[in-house]
């Protein structure tokens, strides 16, 4: 569960990024947020993983206090979080297997959970046949499906995908937020921000619209494939 | 800490240094000079002490006492020496005794020359040994002081030598140690910078995966503690092989220097567990602590 209270974020540069924003995902909820460049998404997804924080305002996110998170608790916070970024970040010396497998390295797994449960993964996003390939011996749409294996990889409560479509061809955007739907389906929330509308308009559901720091709209609308 | 994420951790320590060969070879050199620097500065003065210890056992002070003195006035005179702090043995040897000692020591063609002298031309004396070397003339002085001291007569040149020596060498290692641990810690930090770079992708995804900091920060240790340790086996070994040369050396002219009353140099064997174990622990925690100053900074979530 993600929630903001009266939350606002002021960069030093003296940008108002956020203003008083209210808004509460419920566990298991998928939502888009939409909103044009420079609205403050991105801000947004940084306040949930506590890249940053809020200059005035409350935030729990998974039952973590943001206000009154240590330092060193956020790891803790941020191994109930899965996260898929535009440009992808997968690490190009290693291979798909180990891409996903390093996540659960660095959370200290047990290694036979990580022998069962890496190729499980692999396989949900369809890329058991490349699980030995590198990074740059995918496509766009390829990379982006491990970039969010990694993110499942230690079953999270919450993903975020910062514009996960943004970088690969339009057909192959709707593969990857389908893959987020059906991962919704298993029970995990979901917050992907996007600023493309036709996908938005396709799957349906809920829809956040930021502008200039203000939340425009958050309403439930249906998708075009729902008919 | 499970046993597999270690031998993960430590092979990516492993990696960093080979993907960041050129500095790491750049630590592993200003590391090994620093480390023999210090090393045999160390050995040079402990040395140094072993010679003067062995002067300081071996060097007596000769003090000439007046002729004709009463014997209670002489032993008063042995009391009030042997009281003084720096002071250890003191003996007393007669002129019948010194000039039967010389007439043994002499050839006989050297003792013809004496052949006319009925009357014993040497002076009664006490012989002392001190404690400490350094203060032999502080003592010296102090005793001239006395009644019924002719004069006294100490080897105190050679041993003021060292002492200087030891003195000079303390205080330039001093500085080169302190310089050599600055310019180490700049180098390693560097270094792990450069390896931090290296690894920035990866360390940002670990950030956001929720990788603890020490978790980050372990394979960044273990490339400046190996890189460490590998500097001090080589600076073991140039160690060996440079006091190894000079022990021969002076093994070789020994009979010069016992004349001195120079005892032999340590054995290397003798020094070889402690060389050993200095160089491996200065290497390993100057190699941790460079890497930390940079990792600190940087790697925080
Ligand atoms: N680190 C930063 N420092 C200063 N200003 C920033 C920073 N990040 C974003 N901004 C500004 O805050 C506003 C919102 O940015 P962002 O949240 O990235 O928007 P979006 O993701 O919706 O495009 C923009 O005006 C942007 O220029
Ligand atoms: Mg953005």
């Amino acid at each position: 569960m993600v929630e903001f209270k009266d939350v606002s974020v002021k960069y030093s540069s003296g940008v108002d990024a956020l203003n008083k924003i209210n808004l509460k995902i419920e566990d298991g909820d998928f939502a888009f947020v939409v909103g044009p460049s420079g609205a403050g998404k991105s801000t947004l997804i940084k306040l949930v993983l506590k890249e940053i924080d809020a200059t005035s305002g409350e935030i729990v996110v998974n039952g973590f206090n943001l206000n009154k998170l240590r330092r060193r608790k956020i790891p803790a916070l941020r191994r109930t979080i899965g996260v898929v970024f535009q440009d992808f970040r997968l690490i190009p010396t290693m291979t798909v297997y180990e891409n996903v497998a390093f996540v659960l390295r660095v959370i200290d797994a047990p290694a036979k959970y990580i022998r069962s449960r890496v190729p499980y993964v692999i396989n949900l996003v369809g890329l058991s046949n490349k699980a030995k390939s590198y990074p740059t011996e995918l496509s766009g749409g390829e990379q982006q499906r491990v970039a969010l294996a990694r993110a499942l990889v230690n079953d999270p409560k919450l993903i975020i995908a910062d514009e996960p479509t943004g970088n690969i061809d339009p057909a192959l955007s709707y593969e990857i937020v389908g893959l987020l739907k059906g991962i919704n389906e298993c029970g995990t929330t979901i917050l992907m921000v996007t600023h493309e509308h036709d996908l938005v308009r396709h799957f349906g559901g809920r829809i956040i619209n930021i502008n200039s720091g203000n939340i425009a709209f958050d309403e439930y609308i249906g998708g075009s494939n729902e008919d | 800490m499970k046993i597999s994420s270690m031998r993960y951790l430590v092979h990516q320590g492993f990696k960093g240094i080979w993907k960041n060969r050129m500095m790491s070879f750049a630590s592993f050199c200003i590391m090994l000079v620093s480390l023999l620097m210090v090393g045999i500065s160390v050995l040079l003065a402990l040395n140094i002490n072993r010679i003067i210890g062995g002067i300081e056992e071996k060097s007596e002070v000769v003090v000439q006492i007046a002729d004709g003195i009463s014997d209670a006035d002489r032993e008063q005179l042995k009391n009030n020496i042997g009281a003084l702090p720096n002071v250890n043995t003191i003996e007393f040897y007669s002129k019948e005794k010194a000039w039967q000692n010389m007439m043994e020591n002499m050839t006989a063609e050297e003792r013809a020359l004496f052949d006319y002298a009925d009357d014993n031309p040497l002076p009664d004396t006490f012989r002392l040994t001190v404690h400490e070397i350094k203060k032999m003339t502080e003592t010296t002085t102090q005793i001239e002081t006395f009644p019924n001291v002719e004069t006294t007569r100490s080897p105190t040149a050679f041993a003021d030598t060292l002492i200087s020596i030891r003195r000079v060498l303390g205080i330039i290692s001093g500085a080169i140690v302190l310089a050599l641990i600055i310019v180490c810690l700049i180098i390693i930090s560097n270094t792990t910078r450069a390896s931090v770079f290296a690894r920035r992708k990866e360390i940002n995804i670990m950030k956001y995966v929720g990788a603890k900091n020490s978790f980050i920060r372990i394979p960044f240790f273990i490339e400046g503690m190996v890189v460490g340790v590998l500097a001090a086996a080589g600076a073991l070994a140039l160690t060996k092989f440079a006091y190894e040369g000079v022990y021969a050396i002076f093994n070789d002219d020994f009979t010069l220097w016992s004349v001195l009353g120079v005892s032999n140099l340590y054995p290397f064997e003798d020094l070889f567990p402690y060389v050993a174990a200095s160089y491996a622990i200065a290497g390993a925690v100057i190699g941790a602590v460079g890497t930390s100053f940079s990792t600190g900074k940087h790697l925080n979530v």
